[in-house]
Formats: structure tokens, sequence, C-alpha cells
């Protein structure tokens, strides 16, 4: 969520029982607005938070000029330093998720990985992997299963650049009660027409991205409206701390994780 | 540009002069742009007059970059009709629903106080009896304050009107001390949960009841006669049949009779009476503060032992079904019961000192063994509170659990399924069950450093609510083995923990279902059913020349061989 805009969000979030301090505020704040001037980002935001035993991982992103692909994620434990994390690669994403250890709250640290579907003598049988691969590979998993934004949010623009909407005025009731009515921040993964033509208002420049009901199992999304159907709340079963906020016909909407960086994969018990 | 537009009349006078010139080019500009599309009936010409209206009378910043986006806004509003038939029904909005709710709530819980002050002014020695009924109710509102300031808790929007329901809670119900307990969330709603002691006369009341169910004879007496129902049904059935075989059916080859299971149940583990082990005290759930508070019912071991070995979601809906394996007996009412007893088992924590047994008035003596598991505490008068430093202590020593701990059993005092026996055990000393070692979970007031860790993770994560400024500062403490649970303590004397979630425990790296029991063998393995490889022809053929009959003995050797023999038999 827009770090400008977290004192107004602070009555809104929730996760878990989570809420924000107004000195986690003041501190993101401060440290955040200066790392946008420093990399003249058009648009700062908080992403989340990552528990782990020592110290706990602050994630911050920064948004250039296009809101989908150019994206870069900086994390902290200290609110003084933000390191920029690298891109994610394949494999630490796979090992990240076989790891069942909790994150440390030591980027340097690197931890032993055993894939037990590999053979005995796989040289990739057991690999190691740095605390910081690990985090960026969490982190991508994540954004890309569970970071989401209402229909009209980001815009394609006629040039192809995706943009966040300066014009957007918020889903009206009716919309916000649908799962349709919220999009997977990824490149899309469906072909572009089943995207466009699932709905019939479409429109060119807002469904160009996934929508979340189509996501497997249909239920692993929980769209809760609260405050008497002003709000709306949107939490993944899989991905136990994220939640997604929407306040009915305004443009306040935000994306927060926080939780320990775990997949939760009992989803198709606990339907 | 000398030349300056006409107006419409003009032009159209102007059009009868078919020479090129500029007015005429502009009438047929206008024109096409005027012209009307089949499908909608608009024209580009409106539409371009309505995007350049609105775009000067709300001139919004860097309109250019998203023209299109405008343009498309402009449109959808064009076809939203301006006119209603409907137009003198009122829309009521859709907060009434809930308005209405909460303000008889805060209608009763307002005439309630009023009634009080009114009676506190006139007659305030009588209404000192009064006050032995009025329920002790937790301060949510300054507790939230302290969790908010810790970085948990719950929106202010929620908080105050909780407080308020738990006022109602304490007016309708018969209770004597009630506590926010937590916030479970579900797929369709979400529980507001509150925990509660019974008034004496409620819990005399369900202990009664409760007896009166439990009472040994009654149930096995309905058993017995159901079985000896069945019976004679089988054998009204089975007469029946005996008559039938006049008809000219073949009759049926004789069938050896059922085999009868010789298996029989165990015990079942006795329920804790309310007010006591996993039912001591009683919990309401609502889905939203102004609701009518739902009393959950107290739960059997078995709830709870189901609870463990399963993993669900709740919906919402307390009568919804509870599927899983192995059976849960009861719907989500029963199991929501079962989850919160268990996560308040694990995750009720205080400061060392907070809590004590007893009173805490005076020095009592307090005998610990007899009956230590299931003693009353109360908060600690003399409790002066831990330094900062002690109870971030990574060992997590100057935390303790005050949740009584569920044994396997699903009870929280061990109950000897072998008791019953035990005198007959002394007479013969072979037979019968060998007496079973008691099962002992740690004492309350148990160290959280003695917690079981989590794939090398303590429990419990301590934090510091504030670095900068240490004055303000407190401990809050996070569970990781129940994502959600928090408590916090201040320098002073203030702690209290909470639930937000969903109610998951988290069991690294997943849950795996219960296996179902290897199936049985049907007959005992032995040679006659044991599979084995037909012989091959060579194996016949061997066997059959080492089994034939030995070849006659040669007529030559006949009386040397009888001498021999007789030689031998000699």
């Amino acid at each position: 969520m827009n770090i400008h805009k977290l004192f107004d969000y602070k009555e809104y979030v929730n996760v878990n029982g989570m809420m924000f301090t107004d000195e986690l505020i003041c501190l993101l704040q401060n440290s955040l607005t200066l790392l946008q001037v420093e990399n003249h980002f058009l648009n700062m935001q908080y992403w989340g938070q990552i528990y782990a035993v020592d110290n706990d991982y602050h994630i911050a992103v920064g948004i250039n000029a296009d809101a989908v692909a150019d994206r870069k994620y900086f994390y902290t434990t200290d609110f003084k330093f933000w390191g920029l994390l690298p891109k994610s690669k394949k494999k630490y994403k796979q090992l990240s998720l076989l790891t069942s250890f909790p994150f440390r709250g030591e980027p340097s640290m690197k931890t032993k990985v055993l894939d037990e579907a590999l053979e005995e003598n796989h040289p990739d049988r057991c690999t190691i992997m740095k605390e910081e691969s690990r985090l960026a590979a969490t982190i991508s998993i994540i954004s890309e299963e569970a970071e989401v934004c209402a229909r009209g949010q980001l815009i394609k623009q006629p040039s192809g650049t995706v943009v966040l909407n300066p014009n957007f005025y918020g889903l009206t009731a009716a919309e916000a009660k649908q799962l349709k009515s919220y999009l997977h921040i990824r490149p899309a993964q469906q072909r572009w027409n089943t995207n466009l033509l699932t709905r019939q208002d479409y429109n060119y420049s807002m469904d160009f991205l996934d929508s979340i009901d189509q996501d497997i199992p249909s239920g692993c999304w929980n769209l809760s409206i609260e405050q008497a159907g002003s709000m709306v709340y949107l939490k993944s079963l899989y991905w136990p701390g994220m939640m997604y906020f929407h306040k009915v016909r305004t443009a306040d909407a935000g994306f927060l994780y926080v939780g320990n960086g775990r997949k939760n994969l009992d989803v198709p018990f606990l339907l | 540009m000398s030349q300056t537009f006409l107006l419409e009349p003009d032009i159209i006078a102007a059009t009868q002069n078919v020479m090129p010139d500029l007015n005429n080019d502009l009438v047929l500009a206008k024109n096409f742009l005027k012209q009307q599309s089949a499908a909608t009936g608009d024209s580009l010409y409106d539409h371009l007059v309505d995007v350049v209206q609105k775009i000067l009378s709300q001139s919004p910043p860097d309109v250019v970059d998203n023209f299109e986006q405008y343009s498309w806004e402009v449109k959808q509003e064009k076809f939203r009709p301006n006119f209603d038939l409907l137009n003198d029904i009122y829309l009521s909005p859709p907060q009434l629903a809930t308005v209405r709710q909460v303000d008889e709530m805060f209608r009763l819980v307002a005439s309630k106080a009023t009634k009080l002050d009114a009676g506190g002014e006139e007659e305030q020695e009588l209404d000192l009896e009064e006050d032995n009924y009025k329920p002790k109710i937790q301060d949510l509102v300054d507790h939230n304050y302290y969790f908010r300031q810790a970085g948990f808790g719950l929106p202010a929007s929620e908080c105050y009107a909780i407080y308020i329901s738990m006022i109602m809670l304490g007016i309708k119900e018969p209770v004597s001390t009630i506590r926010f307990f937590g916030k479970i969330f579900g797929t369709k709603a979400n529980y507001y949960v509150m925990e509660t002691d019974l008034t004496l006369e409620e819990l005399d009341r369900r202990i009664r009841a409760f007896e009166l169910k439990d009472m040994p004879g009654e149930g096995e007496a309905i058993d017995e006669a159901k079985a000896q129902a069945v019976e004679e049904q089988a054998e009204i059935l089975g007469e029946g049949e005996g008559k039938e075989p006049v008809s000219k059916e073949p009759v049926p080859p004789k069938i050896p009779p059922e085999p009868v299971s010789t298996w029989q149940p165990p015990p079942p583990i006795p329920v804790e009476r309310p007010g006591q082990g996993i039912n001591r005290k009683v919990y309401w759930v609502c889905n939203r503060p102004g609701e009518p508070w739902i009393c959950l019912p107290d739960i059997k071991p078995d709830h709870v032992r189901v609870a463990r070995l399963c993993v669900r979601c709740m919906t919402g809906e307390l009568d919804s079904e509870v599927i899983t394996f192995p059976p849960f007996e009861g719907t989500e009412k029963e199991f929501l019961r079962a989850q919160i007893a268990r996560i308040a088992a694990a995750t009720s924590i205080s400061p060392q000192g907070f809590f004590t047994y007893g009173s805490g008035e005076e020095e009592e003596d307090l005998d610990m063994e007899e009956g230590g598991g299931d003693m009353e505490f109360n908060l600690n008068p003399f409790y002066q509170g831990h330094t900062l430093k002690d109870l971030m202590d990574s060992n997590l020593t100057y935390w303790v659990h005050h949740g009584r701990h569920i044994l396997k059993q699903g009870r929280t005092l061990w109950w000897n399924p072998n008791a019953g026996m035990e005198e007959g055990l002394e007479e013969e000393d072979d037979e019968g069950p060998p007496p079973v070692e008691p099962e002992v979970g740690p004492p309350l007031f148990t160290s959280l450093s003695e917690d079981a860790r989590i794939e090398g993770m303590s429990a419990w994560s301590a934090r510091v609510s504030s670095t900068l400024s240490p004055e303000r500062a407190m401990v809050v403490l996070r569970s990781n083995l129940w994502p959600g649970a928090v408590a916090y303590a201040t320098v002073g004397k203030k702690s209290e923990c909470l639930y937000v979630g969903w109610g998951l425990k988290y069991n690294p790296p997943n849950f795996s279902p219960l296996q179902l029991p290897v199936p049985q063998l049907e007959y005992p393995i032995g040679p006659e059913i044991m599979e084995m490889a037909d012989p091959t022809f060579a194996d016949e053929e061997a066997y059959r020349i080492a089994h034939l009959p030995p070849p006659p003995p040669p007529v030559m050797m006949e009386e040397a061989g009888f001498g021999e023999e007789i030689e031998e038999e000699d």
C-alpha cells in the first residue's frame, strides 16, 4: 500500500490481529520516502513483513514507469538500510517452497536444503541457499500468487505500459462482491481472450490481467465484506497473512502480507 | 484567418452555395461527425462535446495522458439512465440491517446503565446486593489500546462495538466474568468469541443437568432395549422366512452362521463436567457485534482427539456439517469449541507471578499435590511487574502458561481407564490389563521455556513494541504454533492475550491425513493358502525319476543275496 497513505489506512489494516503502530508508520514513511527519492520511483509501496526468528524483515516495493514489469523490491530489518532484493531464480523458488526452516533474520546466512525428490547421489540433492535469495524467491512467489488489485486500479495504456490508474474511483458494491473484479498483479498467464471475453463489460485497457476467480481450487480466496458493506477484505488461504482491502467506491485499496513466508499446502483439506 | 465561424442558420443558408469554400467544408465535416451510430444512436459530435465539457468543468490533471480512459468514462455515464421510473422509492443504505441490531443493543445497554445510575443515587445500600450479580467485564478498550501500541489488536470501529456487546452479554446471560477471547475467521463469516464463567446458580443447574444425563444406568438400558428390539425383529423375520419354503422355489443351501465380531470398543473416556477441565470456561460466539450471543456446548474428550487429527476452516455457520476423517461427532459448534479449547490451552500466557493459586490475599497453605491440576487461580495483588529485559529474555523464563494442558486423552485431568477393575486386580494378579501409567502434562504456570520447539524455532517470538522510546515500550509475544495468538505485558501490571486468526495450527511441513488401518487378514497364513509357482515339466520329470519304484533285483544274485541277508540277520 502507498506509503504516503499509511496513516489513512491504519484502521483498515488487520491481518491476523496485526495492526500498524504509529512508530512503525513513522519509521516506514521516513525511510521509504528517502528511498523513493534516491531511486526516483514514481510510486513507493509498503509490501509487508516476513517473520523471522531474530529480526523481522520489512519489504517495500518501488514502482517506476511500468506498474507490473518494472518493480523493485527492498528489504530491511532495522529501517536504516534498505537492501535491494536480487531477481529471484527459478531454482531458489523451488527450494524455498521445500525448506521448512523459519527465516532467521540474517540475510547472509546460508542454509542447506535437501530435495528428497532427487536421487541419492544427485549433485543438486543438497543445495546451499543464502537467506537473501530465499527471501527474494519467497516474495516473488507470494507476489505472483497472492498480490492482487481491483479491476481498474491498473490500466494498460495504448503504448503498452501499465500504470496505476489516476482516475480509479473504486468498485461499486455489487462489483466488489465478485471475485471476478480482482486481478492478479503479474504478467497474464491465461490467454488474453480468456481474460477479456469472460466478462460482458470487457475493456481492453483493464482486462489484461488474470482474474482471481480462475484460481484452483475455487474457495482458496476468501472475500469478506465488513462494516456493513463498505469495506471488502480479500484473504488467500494459500498464504495466511496476506490481505487486500478495498473501500467500496473510493480509491482506497492496498495489499499487505504479514506472515512467516510459508505456503499453506493444506488448503484442499481446509475446504 | 479573418473569417469567423458562422452560426448554425447561417451555415445552413450557406450550404445552398455549392461552391467549394470553408463554410461548406465545415458543414460537411460537422455532418459527418453528427452521423449516428447504428448500434447506439450516439454520434461522435455529441460525445466530443460531452468529453470537452466534462474536462473543462472538472479540470482533471494530465488529461492527455489518460484521455482514452476519460472518454470511456464519459461513454459509460451516458448509458446510465438519468431518469428513474421508481423515483419515489427510497433505497435505504446497506448499513441499515446492522444498524438496527446495534441500535437495539445500545438501547438495552443504555437503559440498564441509566437504571443503575438512578438506583445508585436513591438506594445505595440495597444496590450493594445487586452488585454481586453484576458480571466482571474485562476492560477491552483499555487492553486494545495496549495491543495497538504493540502492533496487534482490533480496529477502533470493532473494538467499541464489541465492548458494548460484552456488556449486553453480561445483562442477558447468567455469567459472572467476561473476557474477550478473540476473533476467528471463517469462509463466510467471522466469529467473535467471549470467554466467561457462569454464575454459581447457573453452574449448579448445568451440573445437575449433566449428572442426570450422565447417569450410568440409563444409557445402557436404552441400548439394551434397542438391542432387544432388533433381536426380536430378527426373530420375527426369521420365522417369516421359515414358513416361506412352501413355495416351489429351490431351497437355498444352508449358510453357516455369520461370524460375530468379538471386538469391544474401549470404554469411552468420561466427559469433564461443566466448570471443570476443558469445560471450565463457557464460550459465547456471534458473527457480528450486536447479534445475540450463542453459547457453545461443552465438549467431549473425543472432540478434542478428532480436532487434533484434522484441519478444517470454519465456515461461519454454527450448524454446518463437519466432514473429516476420523469422523467428527457434532456440528461446527462442537468443532469450534474444541479448537477454542486447544488454542486456550496452548496460548494463555502471562508474566510469571501475574496469577497465583488461591485468592492470593494471604499466605494460604496450598496443597499442591491434591488436585493441583484443576486449581483455581486468581490475579496476584502482589504482582509488581518485570523489567523489559526480563520479559524479553530469549529463554522466556519470565513467562508462564496459565492455560491447562490438555492431555492426549482429551481431558486436563487424567482419567484412569482401569479404575473400576483395580479392586479385582489385587485378587487375581495375572489377569486383567496392566496398570496404566498416569499421563501427566506440564503443571500450571510452567515456564514457556519448556515449550516444544517447532523446526528449530521456539514456539513464541518476543518483540519489543518500540525501539525509539524505551519508556513507552512493552513486550509482545507472538505464537509461532498458533499464528494469530499474541500476548502483551507492560513493565507495569498489565498483561493480556488475544487470538485473531483462522483457528489453524501451524504444522510443518504440512498436514497429512490419518492413514486408514491396514486391512485385516482373512485367513491365517499357512502352506495351504500360500501362493507358489507351478512346477515346470522339467521339475515334474525330475520328481518322477526320483520317485520311480526301485528296479527289481537281478535274479542271478538271488542266493548270495539271501545268504547275505541271513548273515546280517544273525
